[in-house]
């Protein structure tokens, strides 16, 4: 080897050394380090590779649920009273906003104005820039929505970013607000038929599963994506008639101003036959599209508070105030309107008959009592029969009659009429609920067996043959008597009749459910019977006040002592009631009104008689002619009822006097033509016969306004007379039995309101007569 | 036999007095298919980032990176076929002047390089960067294979055979550490070891040297809790939070989800910037998810044809520099991807190591196709095929 010459040394070929160490190289990094790749590879790829595939998968795919309709609620006539629509949420997201170098001020500076919102809080959502999601405004409706895309799209913002939600909404606002109820800001139903049938509305919603890039977006193409859909929720159709519903809170409404009621009010209509409500109201109400709002009262009281605090709580109590359906979740002590069920379970045991005769002094003693129970009448109603006894709302006679039927057999019915289950523990206070398909039904509640049977105790009897000393509710009392009258059987009360598919075929139909046959048809003929005179006896009955003219009614009245209220306060607070069912010989329709504590300085007499069973007439009124029931008028009747202006323009004066003579007319003229020029009120608008109306000889008729006169009390031909010298008119529905001792009760136009010339007030009236005031 | 030889590789030079045969077109053929599937696999991983552009470096192009690779290996094509024209001898002779040229290149780097993540490893020249520890593994394969030559016979002392080569070592890794950047030093001091191996360096001092590293890394794992917090992010990746941990999970998941036939080509879900760095150091496993095990495998065993082949050319050079050479540059590529590989699927502990061919990067993969090249070079001049 020349190994002197430095310049060949690297020329030299390679010895085995070297060749052996390449060798041994080739051999570790061209086979054995990729034999340990592969193999690292395969344990990775084959044998561990579901577990990354799973790991991977959790953290690619978003499931993004998709929201399923919310069913429509609808009435029995199909007019929607909850449909959903759709709107958007929109929110920012602060890391694209400052990714993409987007202005986060001009973006709540527009933000701000289109939702208006405060300025400094949308940019400070805007400013979290560690964040994707930052809800700026909830439940957008459409067109602000829009305006809000317009600005994104405008600018190109991707930091700004709207997704769809629903709303729903209630076209009605308060109308049966505690009969729908309403949805929270995450769509599940909250209160009454919303929240009762949740799960029906909401349906199933769906979710889309889709692959998203590590900011939770889309990615680039939709390489995975699968759409799992959801169900549509049914419809509901309920039982409630918007118009019924329309007219009952109308006149309840007008009952609590007329009589100054202190506490709130209640009214159920019920279809007599099948246990189907018709309508529910309960005040003060609220409207459904603003649940949180309260009343002015209210939030004024709550903006006077000390502290946030204090106005929240406030706030808060007043809200479950108004949410609250009293004719269902309240329970108070029914009075005399329980005398139906007495009467009813006393008839059907056969404890009385028709001709059984009643004698009332005034007040009777009772075992277990230190005082005797008085009737209200204090001189005593003198020896009646048992119609006249109902007649009279009696106490002293239902005492007897209850005492003729026996405790035991009184709770037997009591539980059979739906008030109670007995339970076979006889110390044990008793409830029971109608399991009405609505939520929060209160149930009732009952003394014991034991102290209920106790012969040295006939007290709890006594008083509760006329509808004291226990509670329930409204409707459990409307649900009871409605089988008094419909031929015995007791219903079960409900409101969802039908529940129908997205595509409108039904998917559920409710048959009405008979609970049990309580009494037999020819007692509850009687029970009708004997109720119709309540109302319908114009010098006898405690319900005349419900009368109205043509038309058959049934009823009874109710004034029950808030008997815990007076022992803490010891003021006198009453609940006055009053329950009408109406064709009284095929009855339809049932209707319940409670007026809870009415003020003693409306001028009114405080009474169930007096308040009550007024408000109800004038339900009917309305209610039964839209029920397409025909009033039947007497000719004696229709002789006392109103009149019918004729057409008298262009008449001379005999000619036109003579007309009205024959309509029962007066009339008084002004200005001296020879002929009739206008006249008032027009034709065809009805009036109180032996009103006075206006000719117009020639003059000008007067476009001034007149104020209405306050009515309350008056006389009604005197209420007549008063509003005709304005040339306003006077309109009852009221049977007119004698309008010398007629007074009136409520008037349809508020007094103190102006108006035109010919136009017409409805009143009400109530009999006048002094001695038959009383607590009934 | 030189003219066979041409003949059988169907390529040849022209021109020149000094006529070459042919370079060895099975190399050539497998770095020409690496470097495609390579840029592929750039444009299939990098689009997502570069479309969703986080660091707001593309403008939302998702070309960007792939466009930019694709210049650069048509680039480093052009440099393979220059290098591969250069004859051996050119390369002995300035394997000094470009040692110092590269060490000058380091000194710089601390003064005026480029930093990026807490770290100065860039030259800037006219929009480009550049790494001169990529230039720095090239030297010390030169500088090495010159060296070795000329202590011919000396190699098992101290003085000649340990002495030189160590402190050219230490100059370079010296450098390295100050920028810091450990994966590169970890690299030229395997492939420095690798070269002395060759050359007949004594195997006692390998013998020393492993029981010196591994004191030295107990000592390091003691003393210094960052070393010691990445080996437990290694040994479980999954209950660090670090974003070397989130990185290998990333990783393992992605790897994990091409199972036997992979996503597809492009079907990667991963590389929606889950993983980190899915171009560059962790392209392979956006491969492994998208092309499965089977593709994954195809690439390692083409990476392995390729080390083998290099390994084969050094085999036949005709003289000692040649086969250092081409065994050096071959064991330089063998080594970058199985720590690259290794990395990934977690075997060692984390460090930024890129894939030859595959990772995105311009003059680093123009210098890879360069180092091809001087093994094509060599290639031109083997000896005769042995039956």
């Amino acid at each position: 080897m020349p190994e002197k010459s430095k310049q060949d040394r690297p020329a030299a070929g390679p010895t085995m050394q070297m060749l052996r160490r390449c060798l041994f190289l080739m051999a570790l990094c061209g086979v054995a380090a990729f034999l340990v790749l592969l193999a690292r590879l395969y344990k990775l790829q084959i044998v561990d590779h579901t577990y990354y595939e799973q790991m991977a998968i959790r953290q690619q795919l978003r499931e993004a649920p998709t929201s399923a309709a919310r069913g429509v609620i609808y009435d029995s006539k199909m007019n929607a009273l909850a449909v959903s629509a759709s709107v958007d949420n929109v929110y920012l997201s602060p890391a694209e906003i400052q990714m993409y170098g987007e202005d986060k001020e001009l973006i709540a500076r527009e933000l701000a104005e289109i939702l208006e919102l405060d300025y400094a809080e949308v940019l400070e959502k805007a400013s979290r820039t560690d964040s994707w999601y930052v809800t700026v405004a909830r439940k957008v409706e459409r067109e602000t929505a829009d305006r809000v895309r317009a600005f994104k799209n405008e600018y190109g913002l991707r930091g700004v970013r709207l997704e769809t939600d629903t709303k729903r909404y209630y076209p009605n606002s308060s109308l049966a607000c505690h009969l729908i109820g309403f949805v929270g800001t995450d769509n599940v139903g909250l209160e009454g038929i919303e929240a009762q049938y949740d799960a029906a509305l909401a349906g199933s919603a769906g979710r889309t599963v889709r692959a998203t890039n590590a900011f939770g977006t889309d990615l680039l193409f939709s390489q995975f994506e699968e759409y799992y859909p959801g169900e549509d929720g049914y419809d509901l159709v309920t039982t409630l008639d918007s118009t019924i519903q329309f007219y009952i809170e109308k006149h309840l409404k007008q009952a609590v101003e007329d009589y100054d009621i202190q506490n709130g009010a209640g009214a159920i209509a019920m279809d007599v036959n099948t246990g189907a409500i018709l309508a529910m109201a309960s005040l003060g109400n609220y409207d459904l599209n603003h649940f949180l709002q309260v009343s002015p009262e209210d939030q004024a009281a709550a903006d006077a508070a000390g502290s946030p605090e204090q106005a929240q709580a406030l706030l808060s109590a007043a809200q479950t105030r108004q949410w609250r359906n009293k004719a269902l979740s309240d329970t108070y002590e029914p009075g005399s309107t329980f005398k139906i069920i007495t009467l009813s379970m006393a008839l059907e045991e056969g404890a009385v008959g028709l001709n059984d005769s009643f004698y009332c002094p005034g007040s009777v003693n009772v075992i277990g009592r230190t005082s005797p129970i008085r009737c209200w009448k204090s001189g005593g109603h003198g020896s009646q029969n048992l119609t006249q006894a109902v007649q009279h709302s009696c106490n002293a006679a239902f005492v007897n009659i209850g005492q003729r039927v026996g405790a035991e057999t009184f709770y037997k019915y009591c539980e059979a009429f739906g008030f109670l289950n007995l339970t076979g523990n006889p110390d044990e206070n008793l409830t029971a609920t109608t399991g009405i398909d609505l939520a929060g039904e209160s149930g009732s509640i009952w003394w014991s067996e034991n102290t209920f049977y106790a012969p040295k105790n006939l007290s709890q009897l006594a008083a509760a043959s006329f509808g004291q000393t226990f509670t329930i509710t409204p409707l459990q009392l409307i649900t009871a008597v409605s089988a008094c009258v419909n031929g015995g059987r007791l219903m079960q009360p409900y409101v969802v009749g039908k529940m129908l598919n997205p595509d409108g075929s039904v998917a559920y139909e409710r048959q009405p459910k008979l609970v049990r046959q309580v009494i037999s048809e020819e007692t509850s003929r009687q029970v009708r019977s004997i109720l119709e005179q309540v109302v319908g006896d114009p010098n006898e009955g405690t319900g005349r006040n419900a009368a109205v003219a043509g038309y058959r009614i049934g009823g009874k009245t109710g004034t029950s002592e808030k008997v815990s209220l007076e022992a803490q306060t010891g003021e006198k607070q009453y609940i006055v009631s009053f329950i009408g069912f109406a064709p009284a010989d095929d009855p339809q329709i049932a209707v319940l009104i409670f007026l809870d504590t009415p003020s003693n300085a409306s001028g009114i007499y405080v009474s169930g008689g007096q308040m009550a069973a007024p408000v109800v007439g004038r339900m009917m009124a309305d209610i039964l002619p839209y029920l397409g029931v025909e009033p039947k008028l007497s000719g004696e009747e229709a002789a006392r009822m109103d009149a019918s202006m004729p057409d008298v323009e262009g008449l001379t004066l005999s000619e036109a006097a003579r007309q009205l003579e024959d309509s029962r007319l007066r009339w008084r003229t002004i200005g001296d033509g020879d002929t009739v020029t206008a006249q008032l009120p027009a034709q065809g608008v009805s009036l109180a016969a032996g009103t006075q109306v206006i000719l117009y000889m020639g003059a000008e008729p007067s476009s001034e306004l007149e104020t209405v006169p306050d009515l309350a009390g008056m006389r009604y031909c005197d209420a007549r007379d008063a509003l005709s010298y304005y040339g306003i008119y006077i309109q009852t529905v009221s049977p007119v039995t004698d309008s010398g001792s007629q007074t009136v009760s409520g008037q349809s136009v508020a007094a103190g309101t102006r108006v035109g010339h010919g136009s017409v007030v409805e009143v009400t009236l109530v009999s006048g007569d002094e001695s038959m005031l009383g607590k009934y | 036999m030189r003219y066979e030889s041409a003949r059988l590789t169907g390529f040849s030079a022209s021109g020149g007095e000094e006529r070459r045969s042919g370079f060895d077109s099975s190399f050539f053929l497998l770095v020409l298919l690496l470097l495609t599937m390579g840029v592929v696999m750039v444009l299939s991983s990098s689009y997502a980032r570069a479309y969703y552009d986080p660091g707001g470096i593309t403008g939302g192009n998702a070309a960007y990176y792939f466009v930019r690779q694709l210049i650069f290996a048509a680039l480093g094509v052009g440099a393979m076929l220059l290098a591969s024209r250069l004859p051996m001898s050119f390369y002995r002779r300035y394997a000094f002047p470009f040692l110092a040229l590269t060490l000058v290149l380091l000194m710089l780097v601390p003064v005026i390089g480029v930093k990026a993540n807490g770290s100065r490893r860039w030259l800037g020249v006219g929009g480009l960067t550049v790494q001169p520890s990529e230039l720095a593994k090239l030297a010390v394969i030169l500088s090495f294979a010159c060296l070795i030559c000329r202590t011919r016979g000396r190699m098992k002392s101290f003085r000649y055979g340990i002495l030189p080569f160590a402190g050219i070592l230490a100059a370079i890794v010296g450098l390295l550490v100050l920028e810091p950047h450990f994966s590169a030093s970890i690299i030229i001091i395997a492939i420095g070891g690798a070269m002395l191996f060759l050359g007949g360096a004594g195997l006692g001092w390998f013998a020393a040297a492993f029981g010196a590293a591994g004191t030295g890394l107990a000592v390091l794992l003691t003393f210094f809790p960052y070393a010691s917090s990445r080996i437990s992010t290694w040994l479980d990746p999954f209950s660090s939070s670090s974003d070397e941990g989130y990185q290998i999970v990333q990783s393992l998941y992605t790897i994990g989800s091409g199972g036997v036939s992979g996503l597809g080509l492009g079907g990667s879900r991963q590389k929606f910037l889950y993983l980190p760095e899915e171009h560059n150091d962790f392209i392979f496993s956006v491969a492994c998810e998208e092309l499965g095990f089977i593709g994954a495998a195809l690439i390692l065993v083409l990476f392995a044809l390729l080390i083998l082949r290099g390994y084969w050319i050094a085999l036949h050079c005709r003289d000692r520099f040649s086969l250092l050479v081409c065994a050096g540059v071959t064991t330089l590529l063998a080594i970058q991807v199985f720590l690259n590989v290794a990395v990934v699927t977690n075997l060692v502990p984390c460090t930024g190591i890129s894939l030859p061919f595959f990772s995105y990067g311009g003059t680093a993969l123009l210098i890879q196709l360069g180092e091809m090249g001087i093994i094509l070079s060599a290639s031109r001049d083997l000896l005769e095929r042995r039956k």
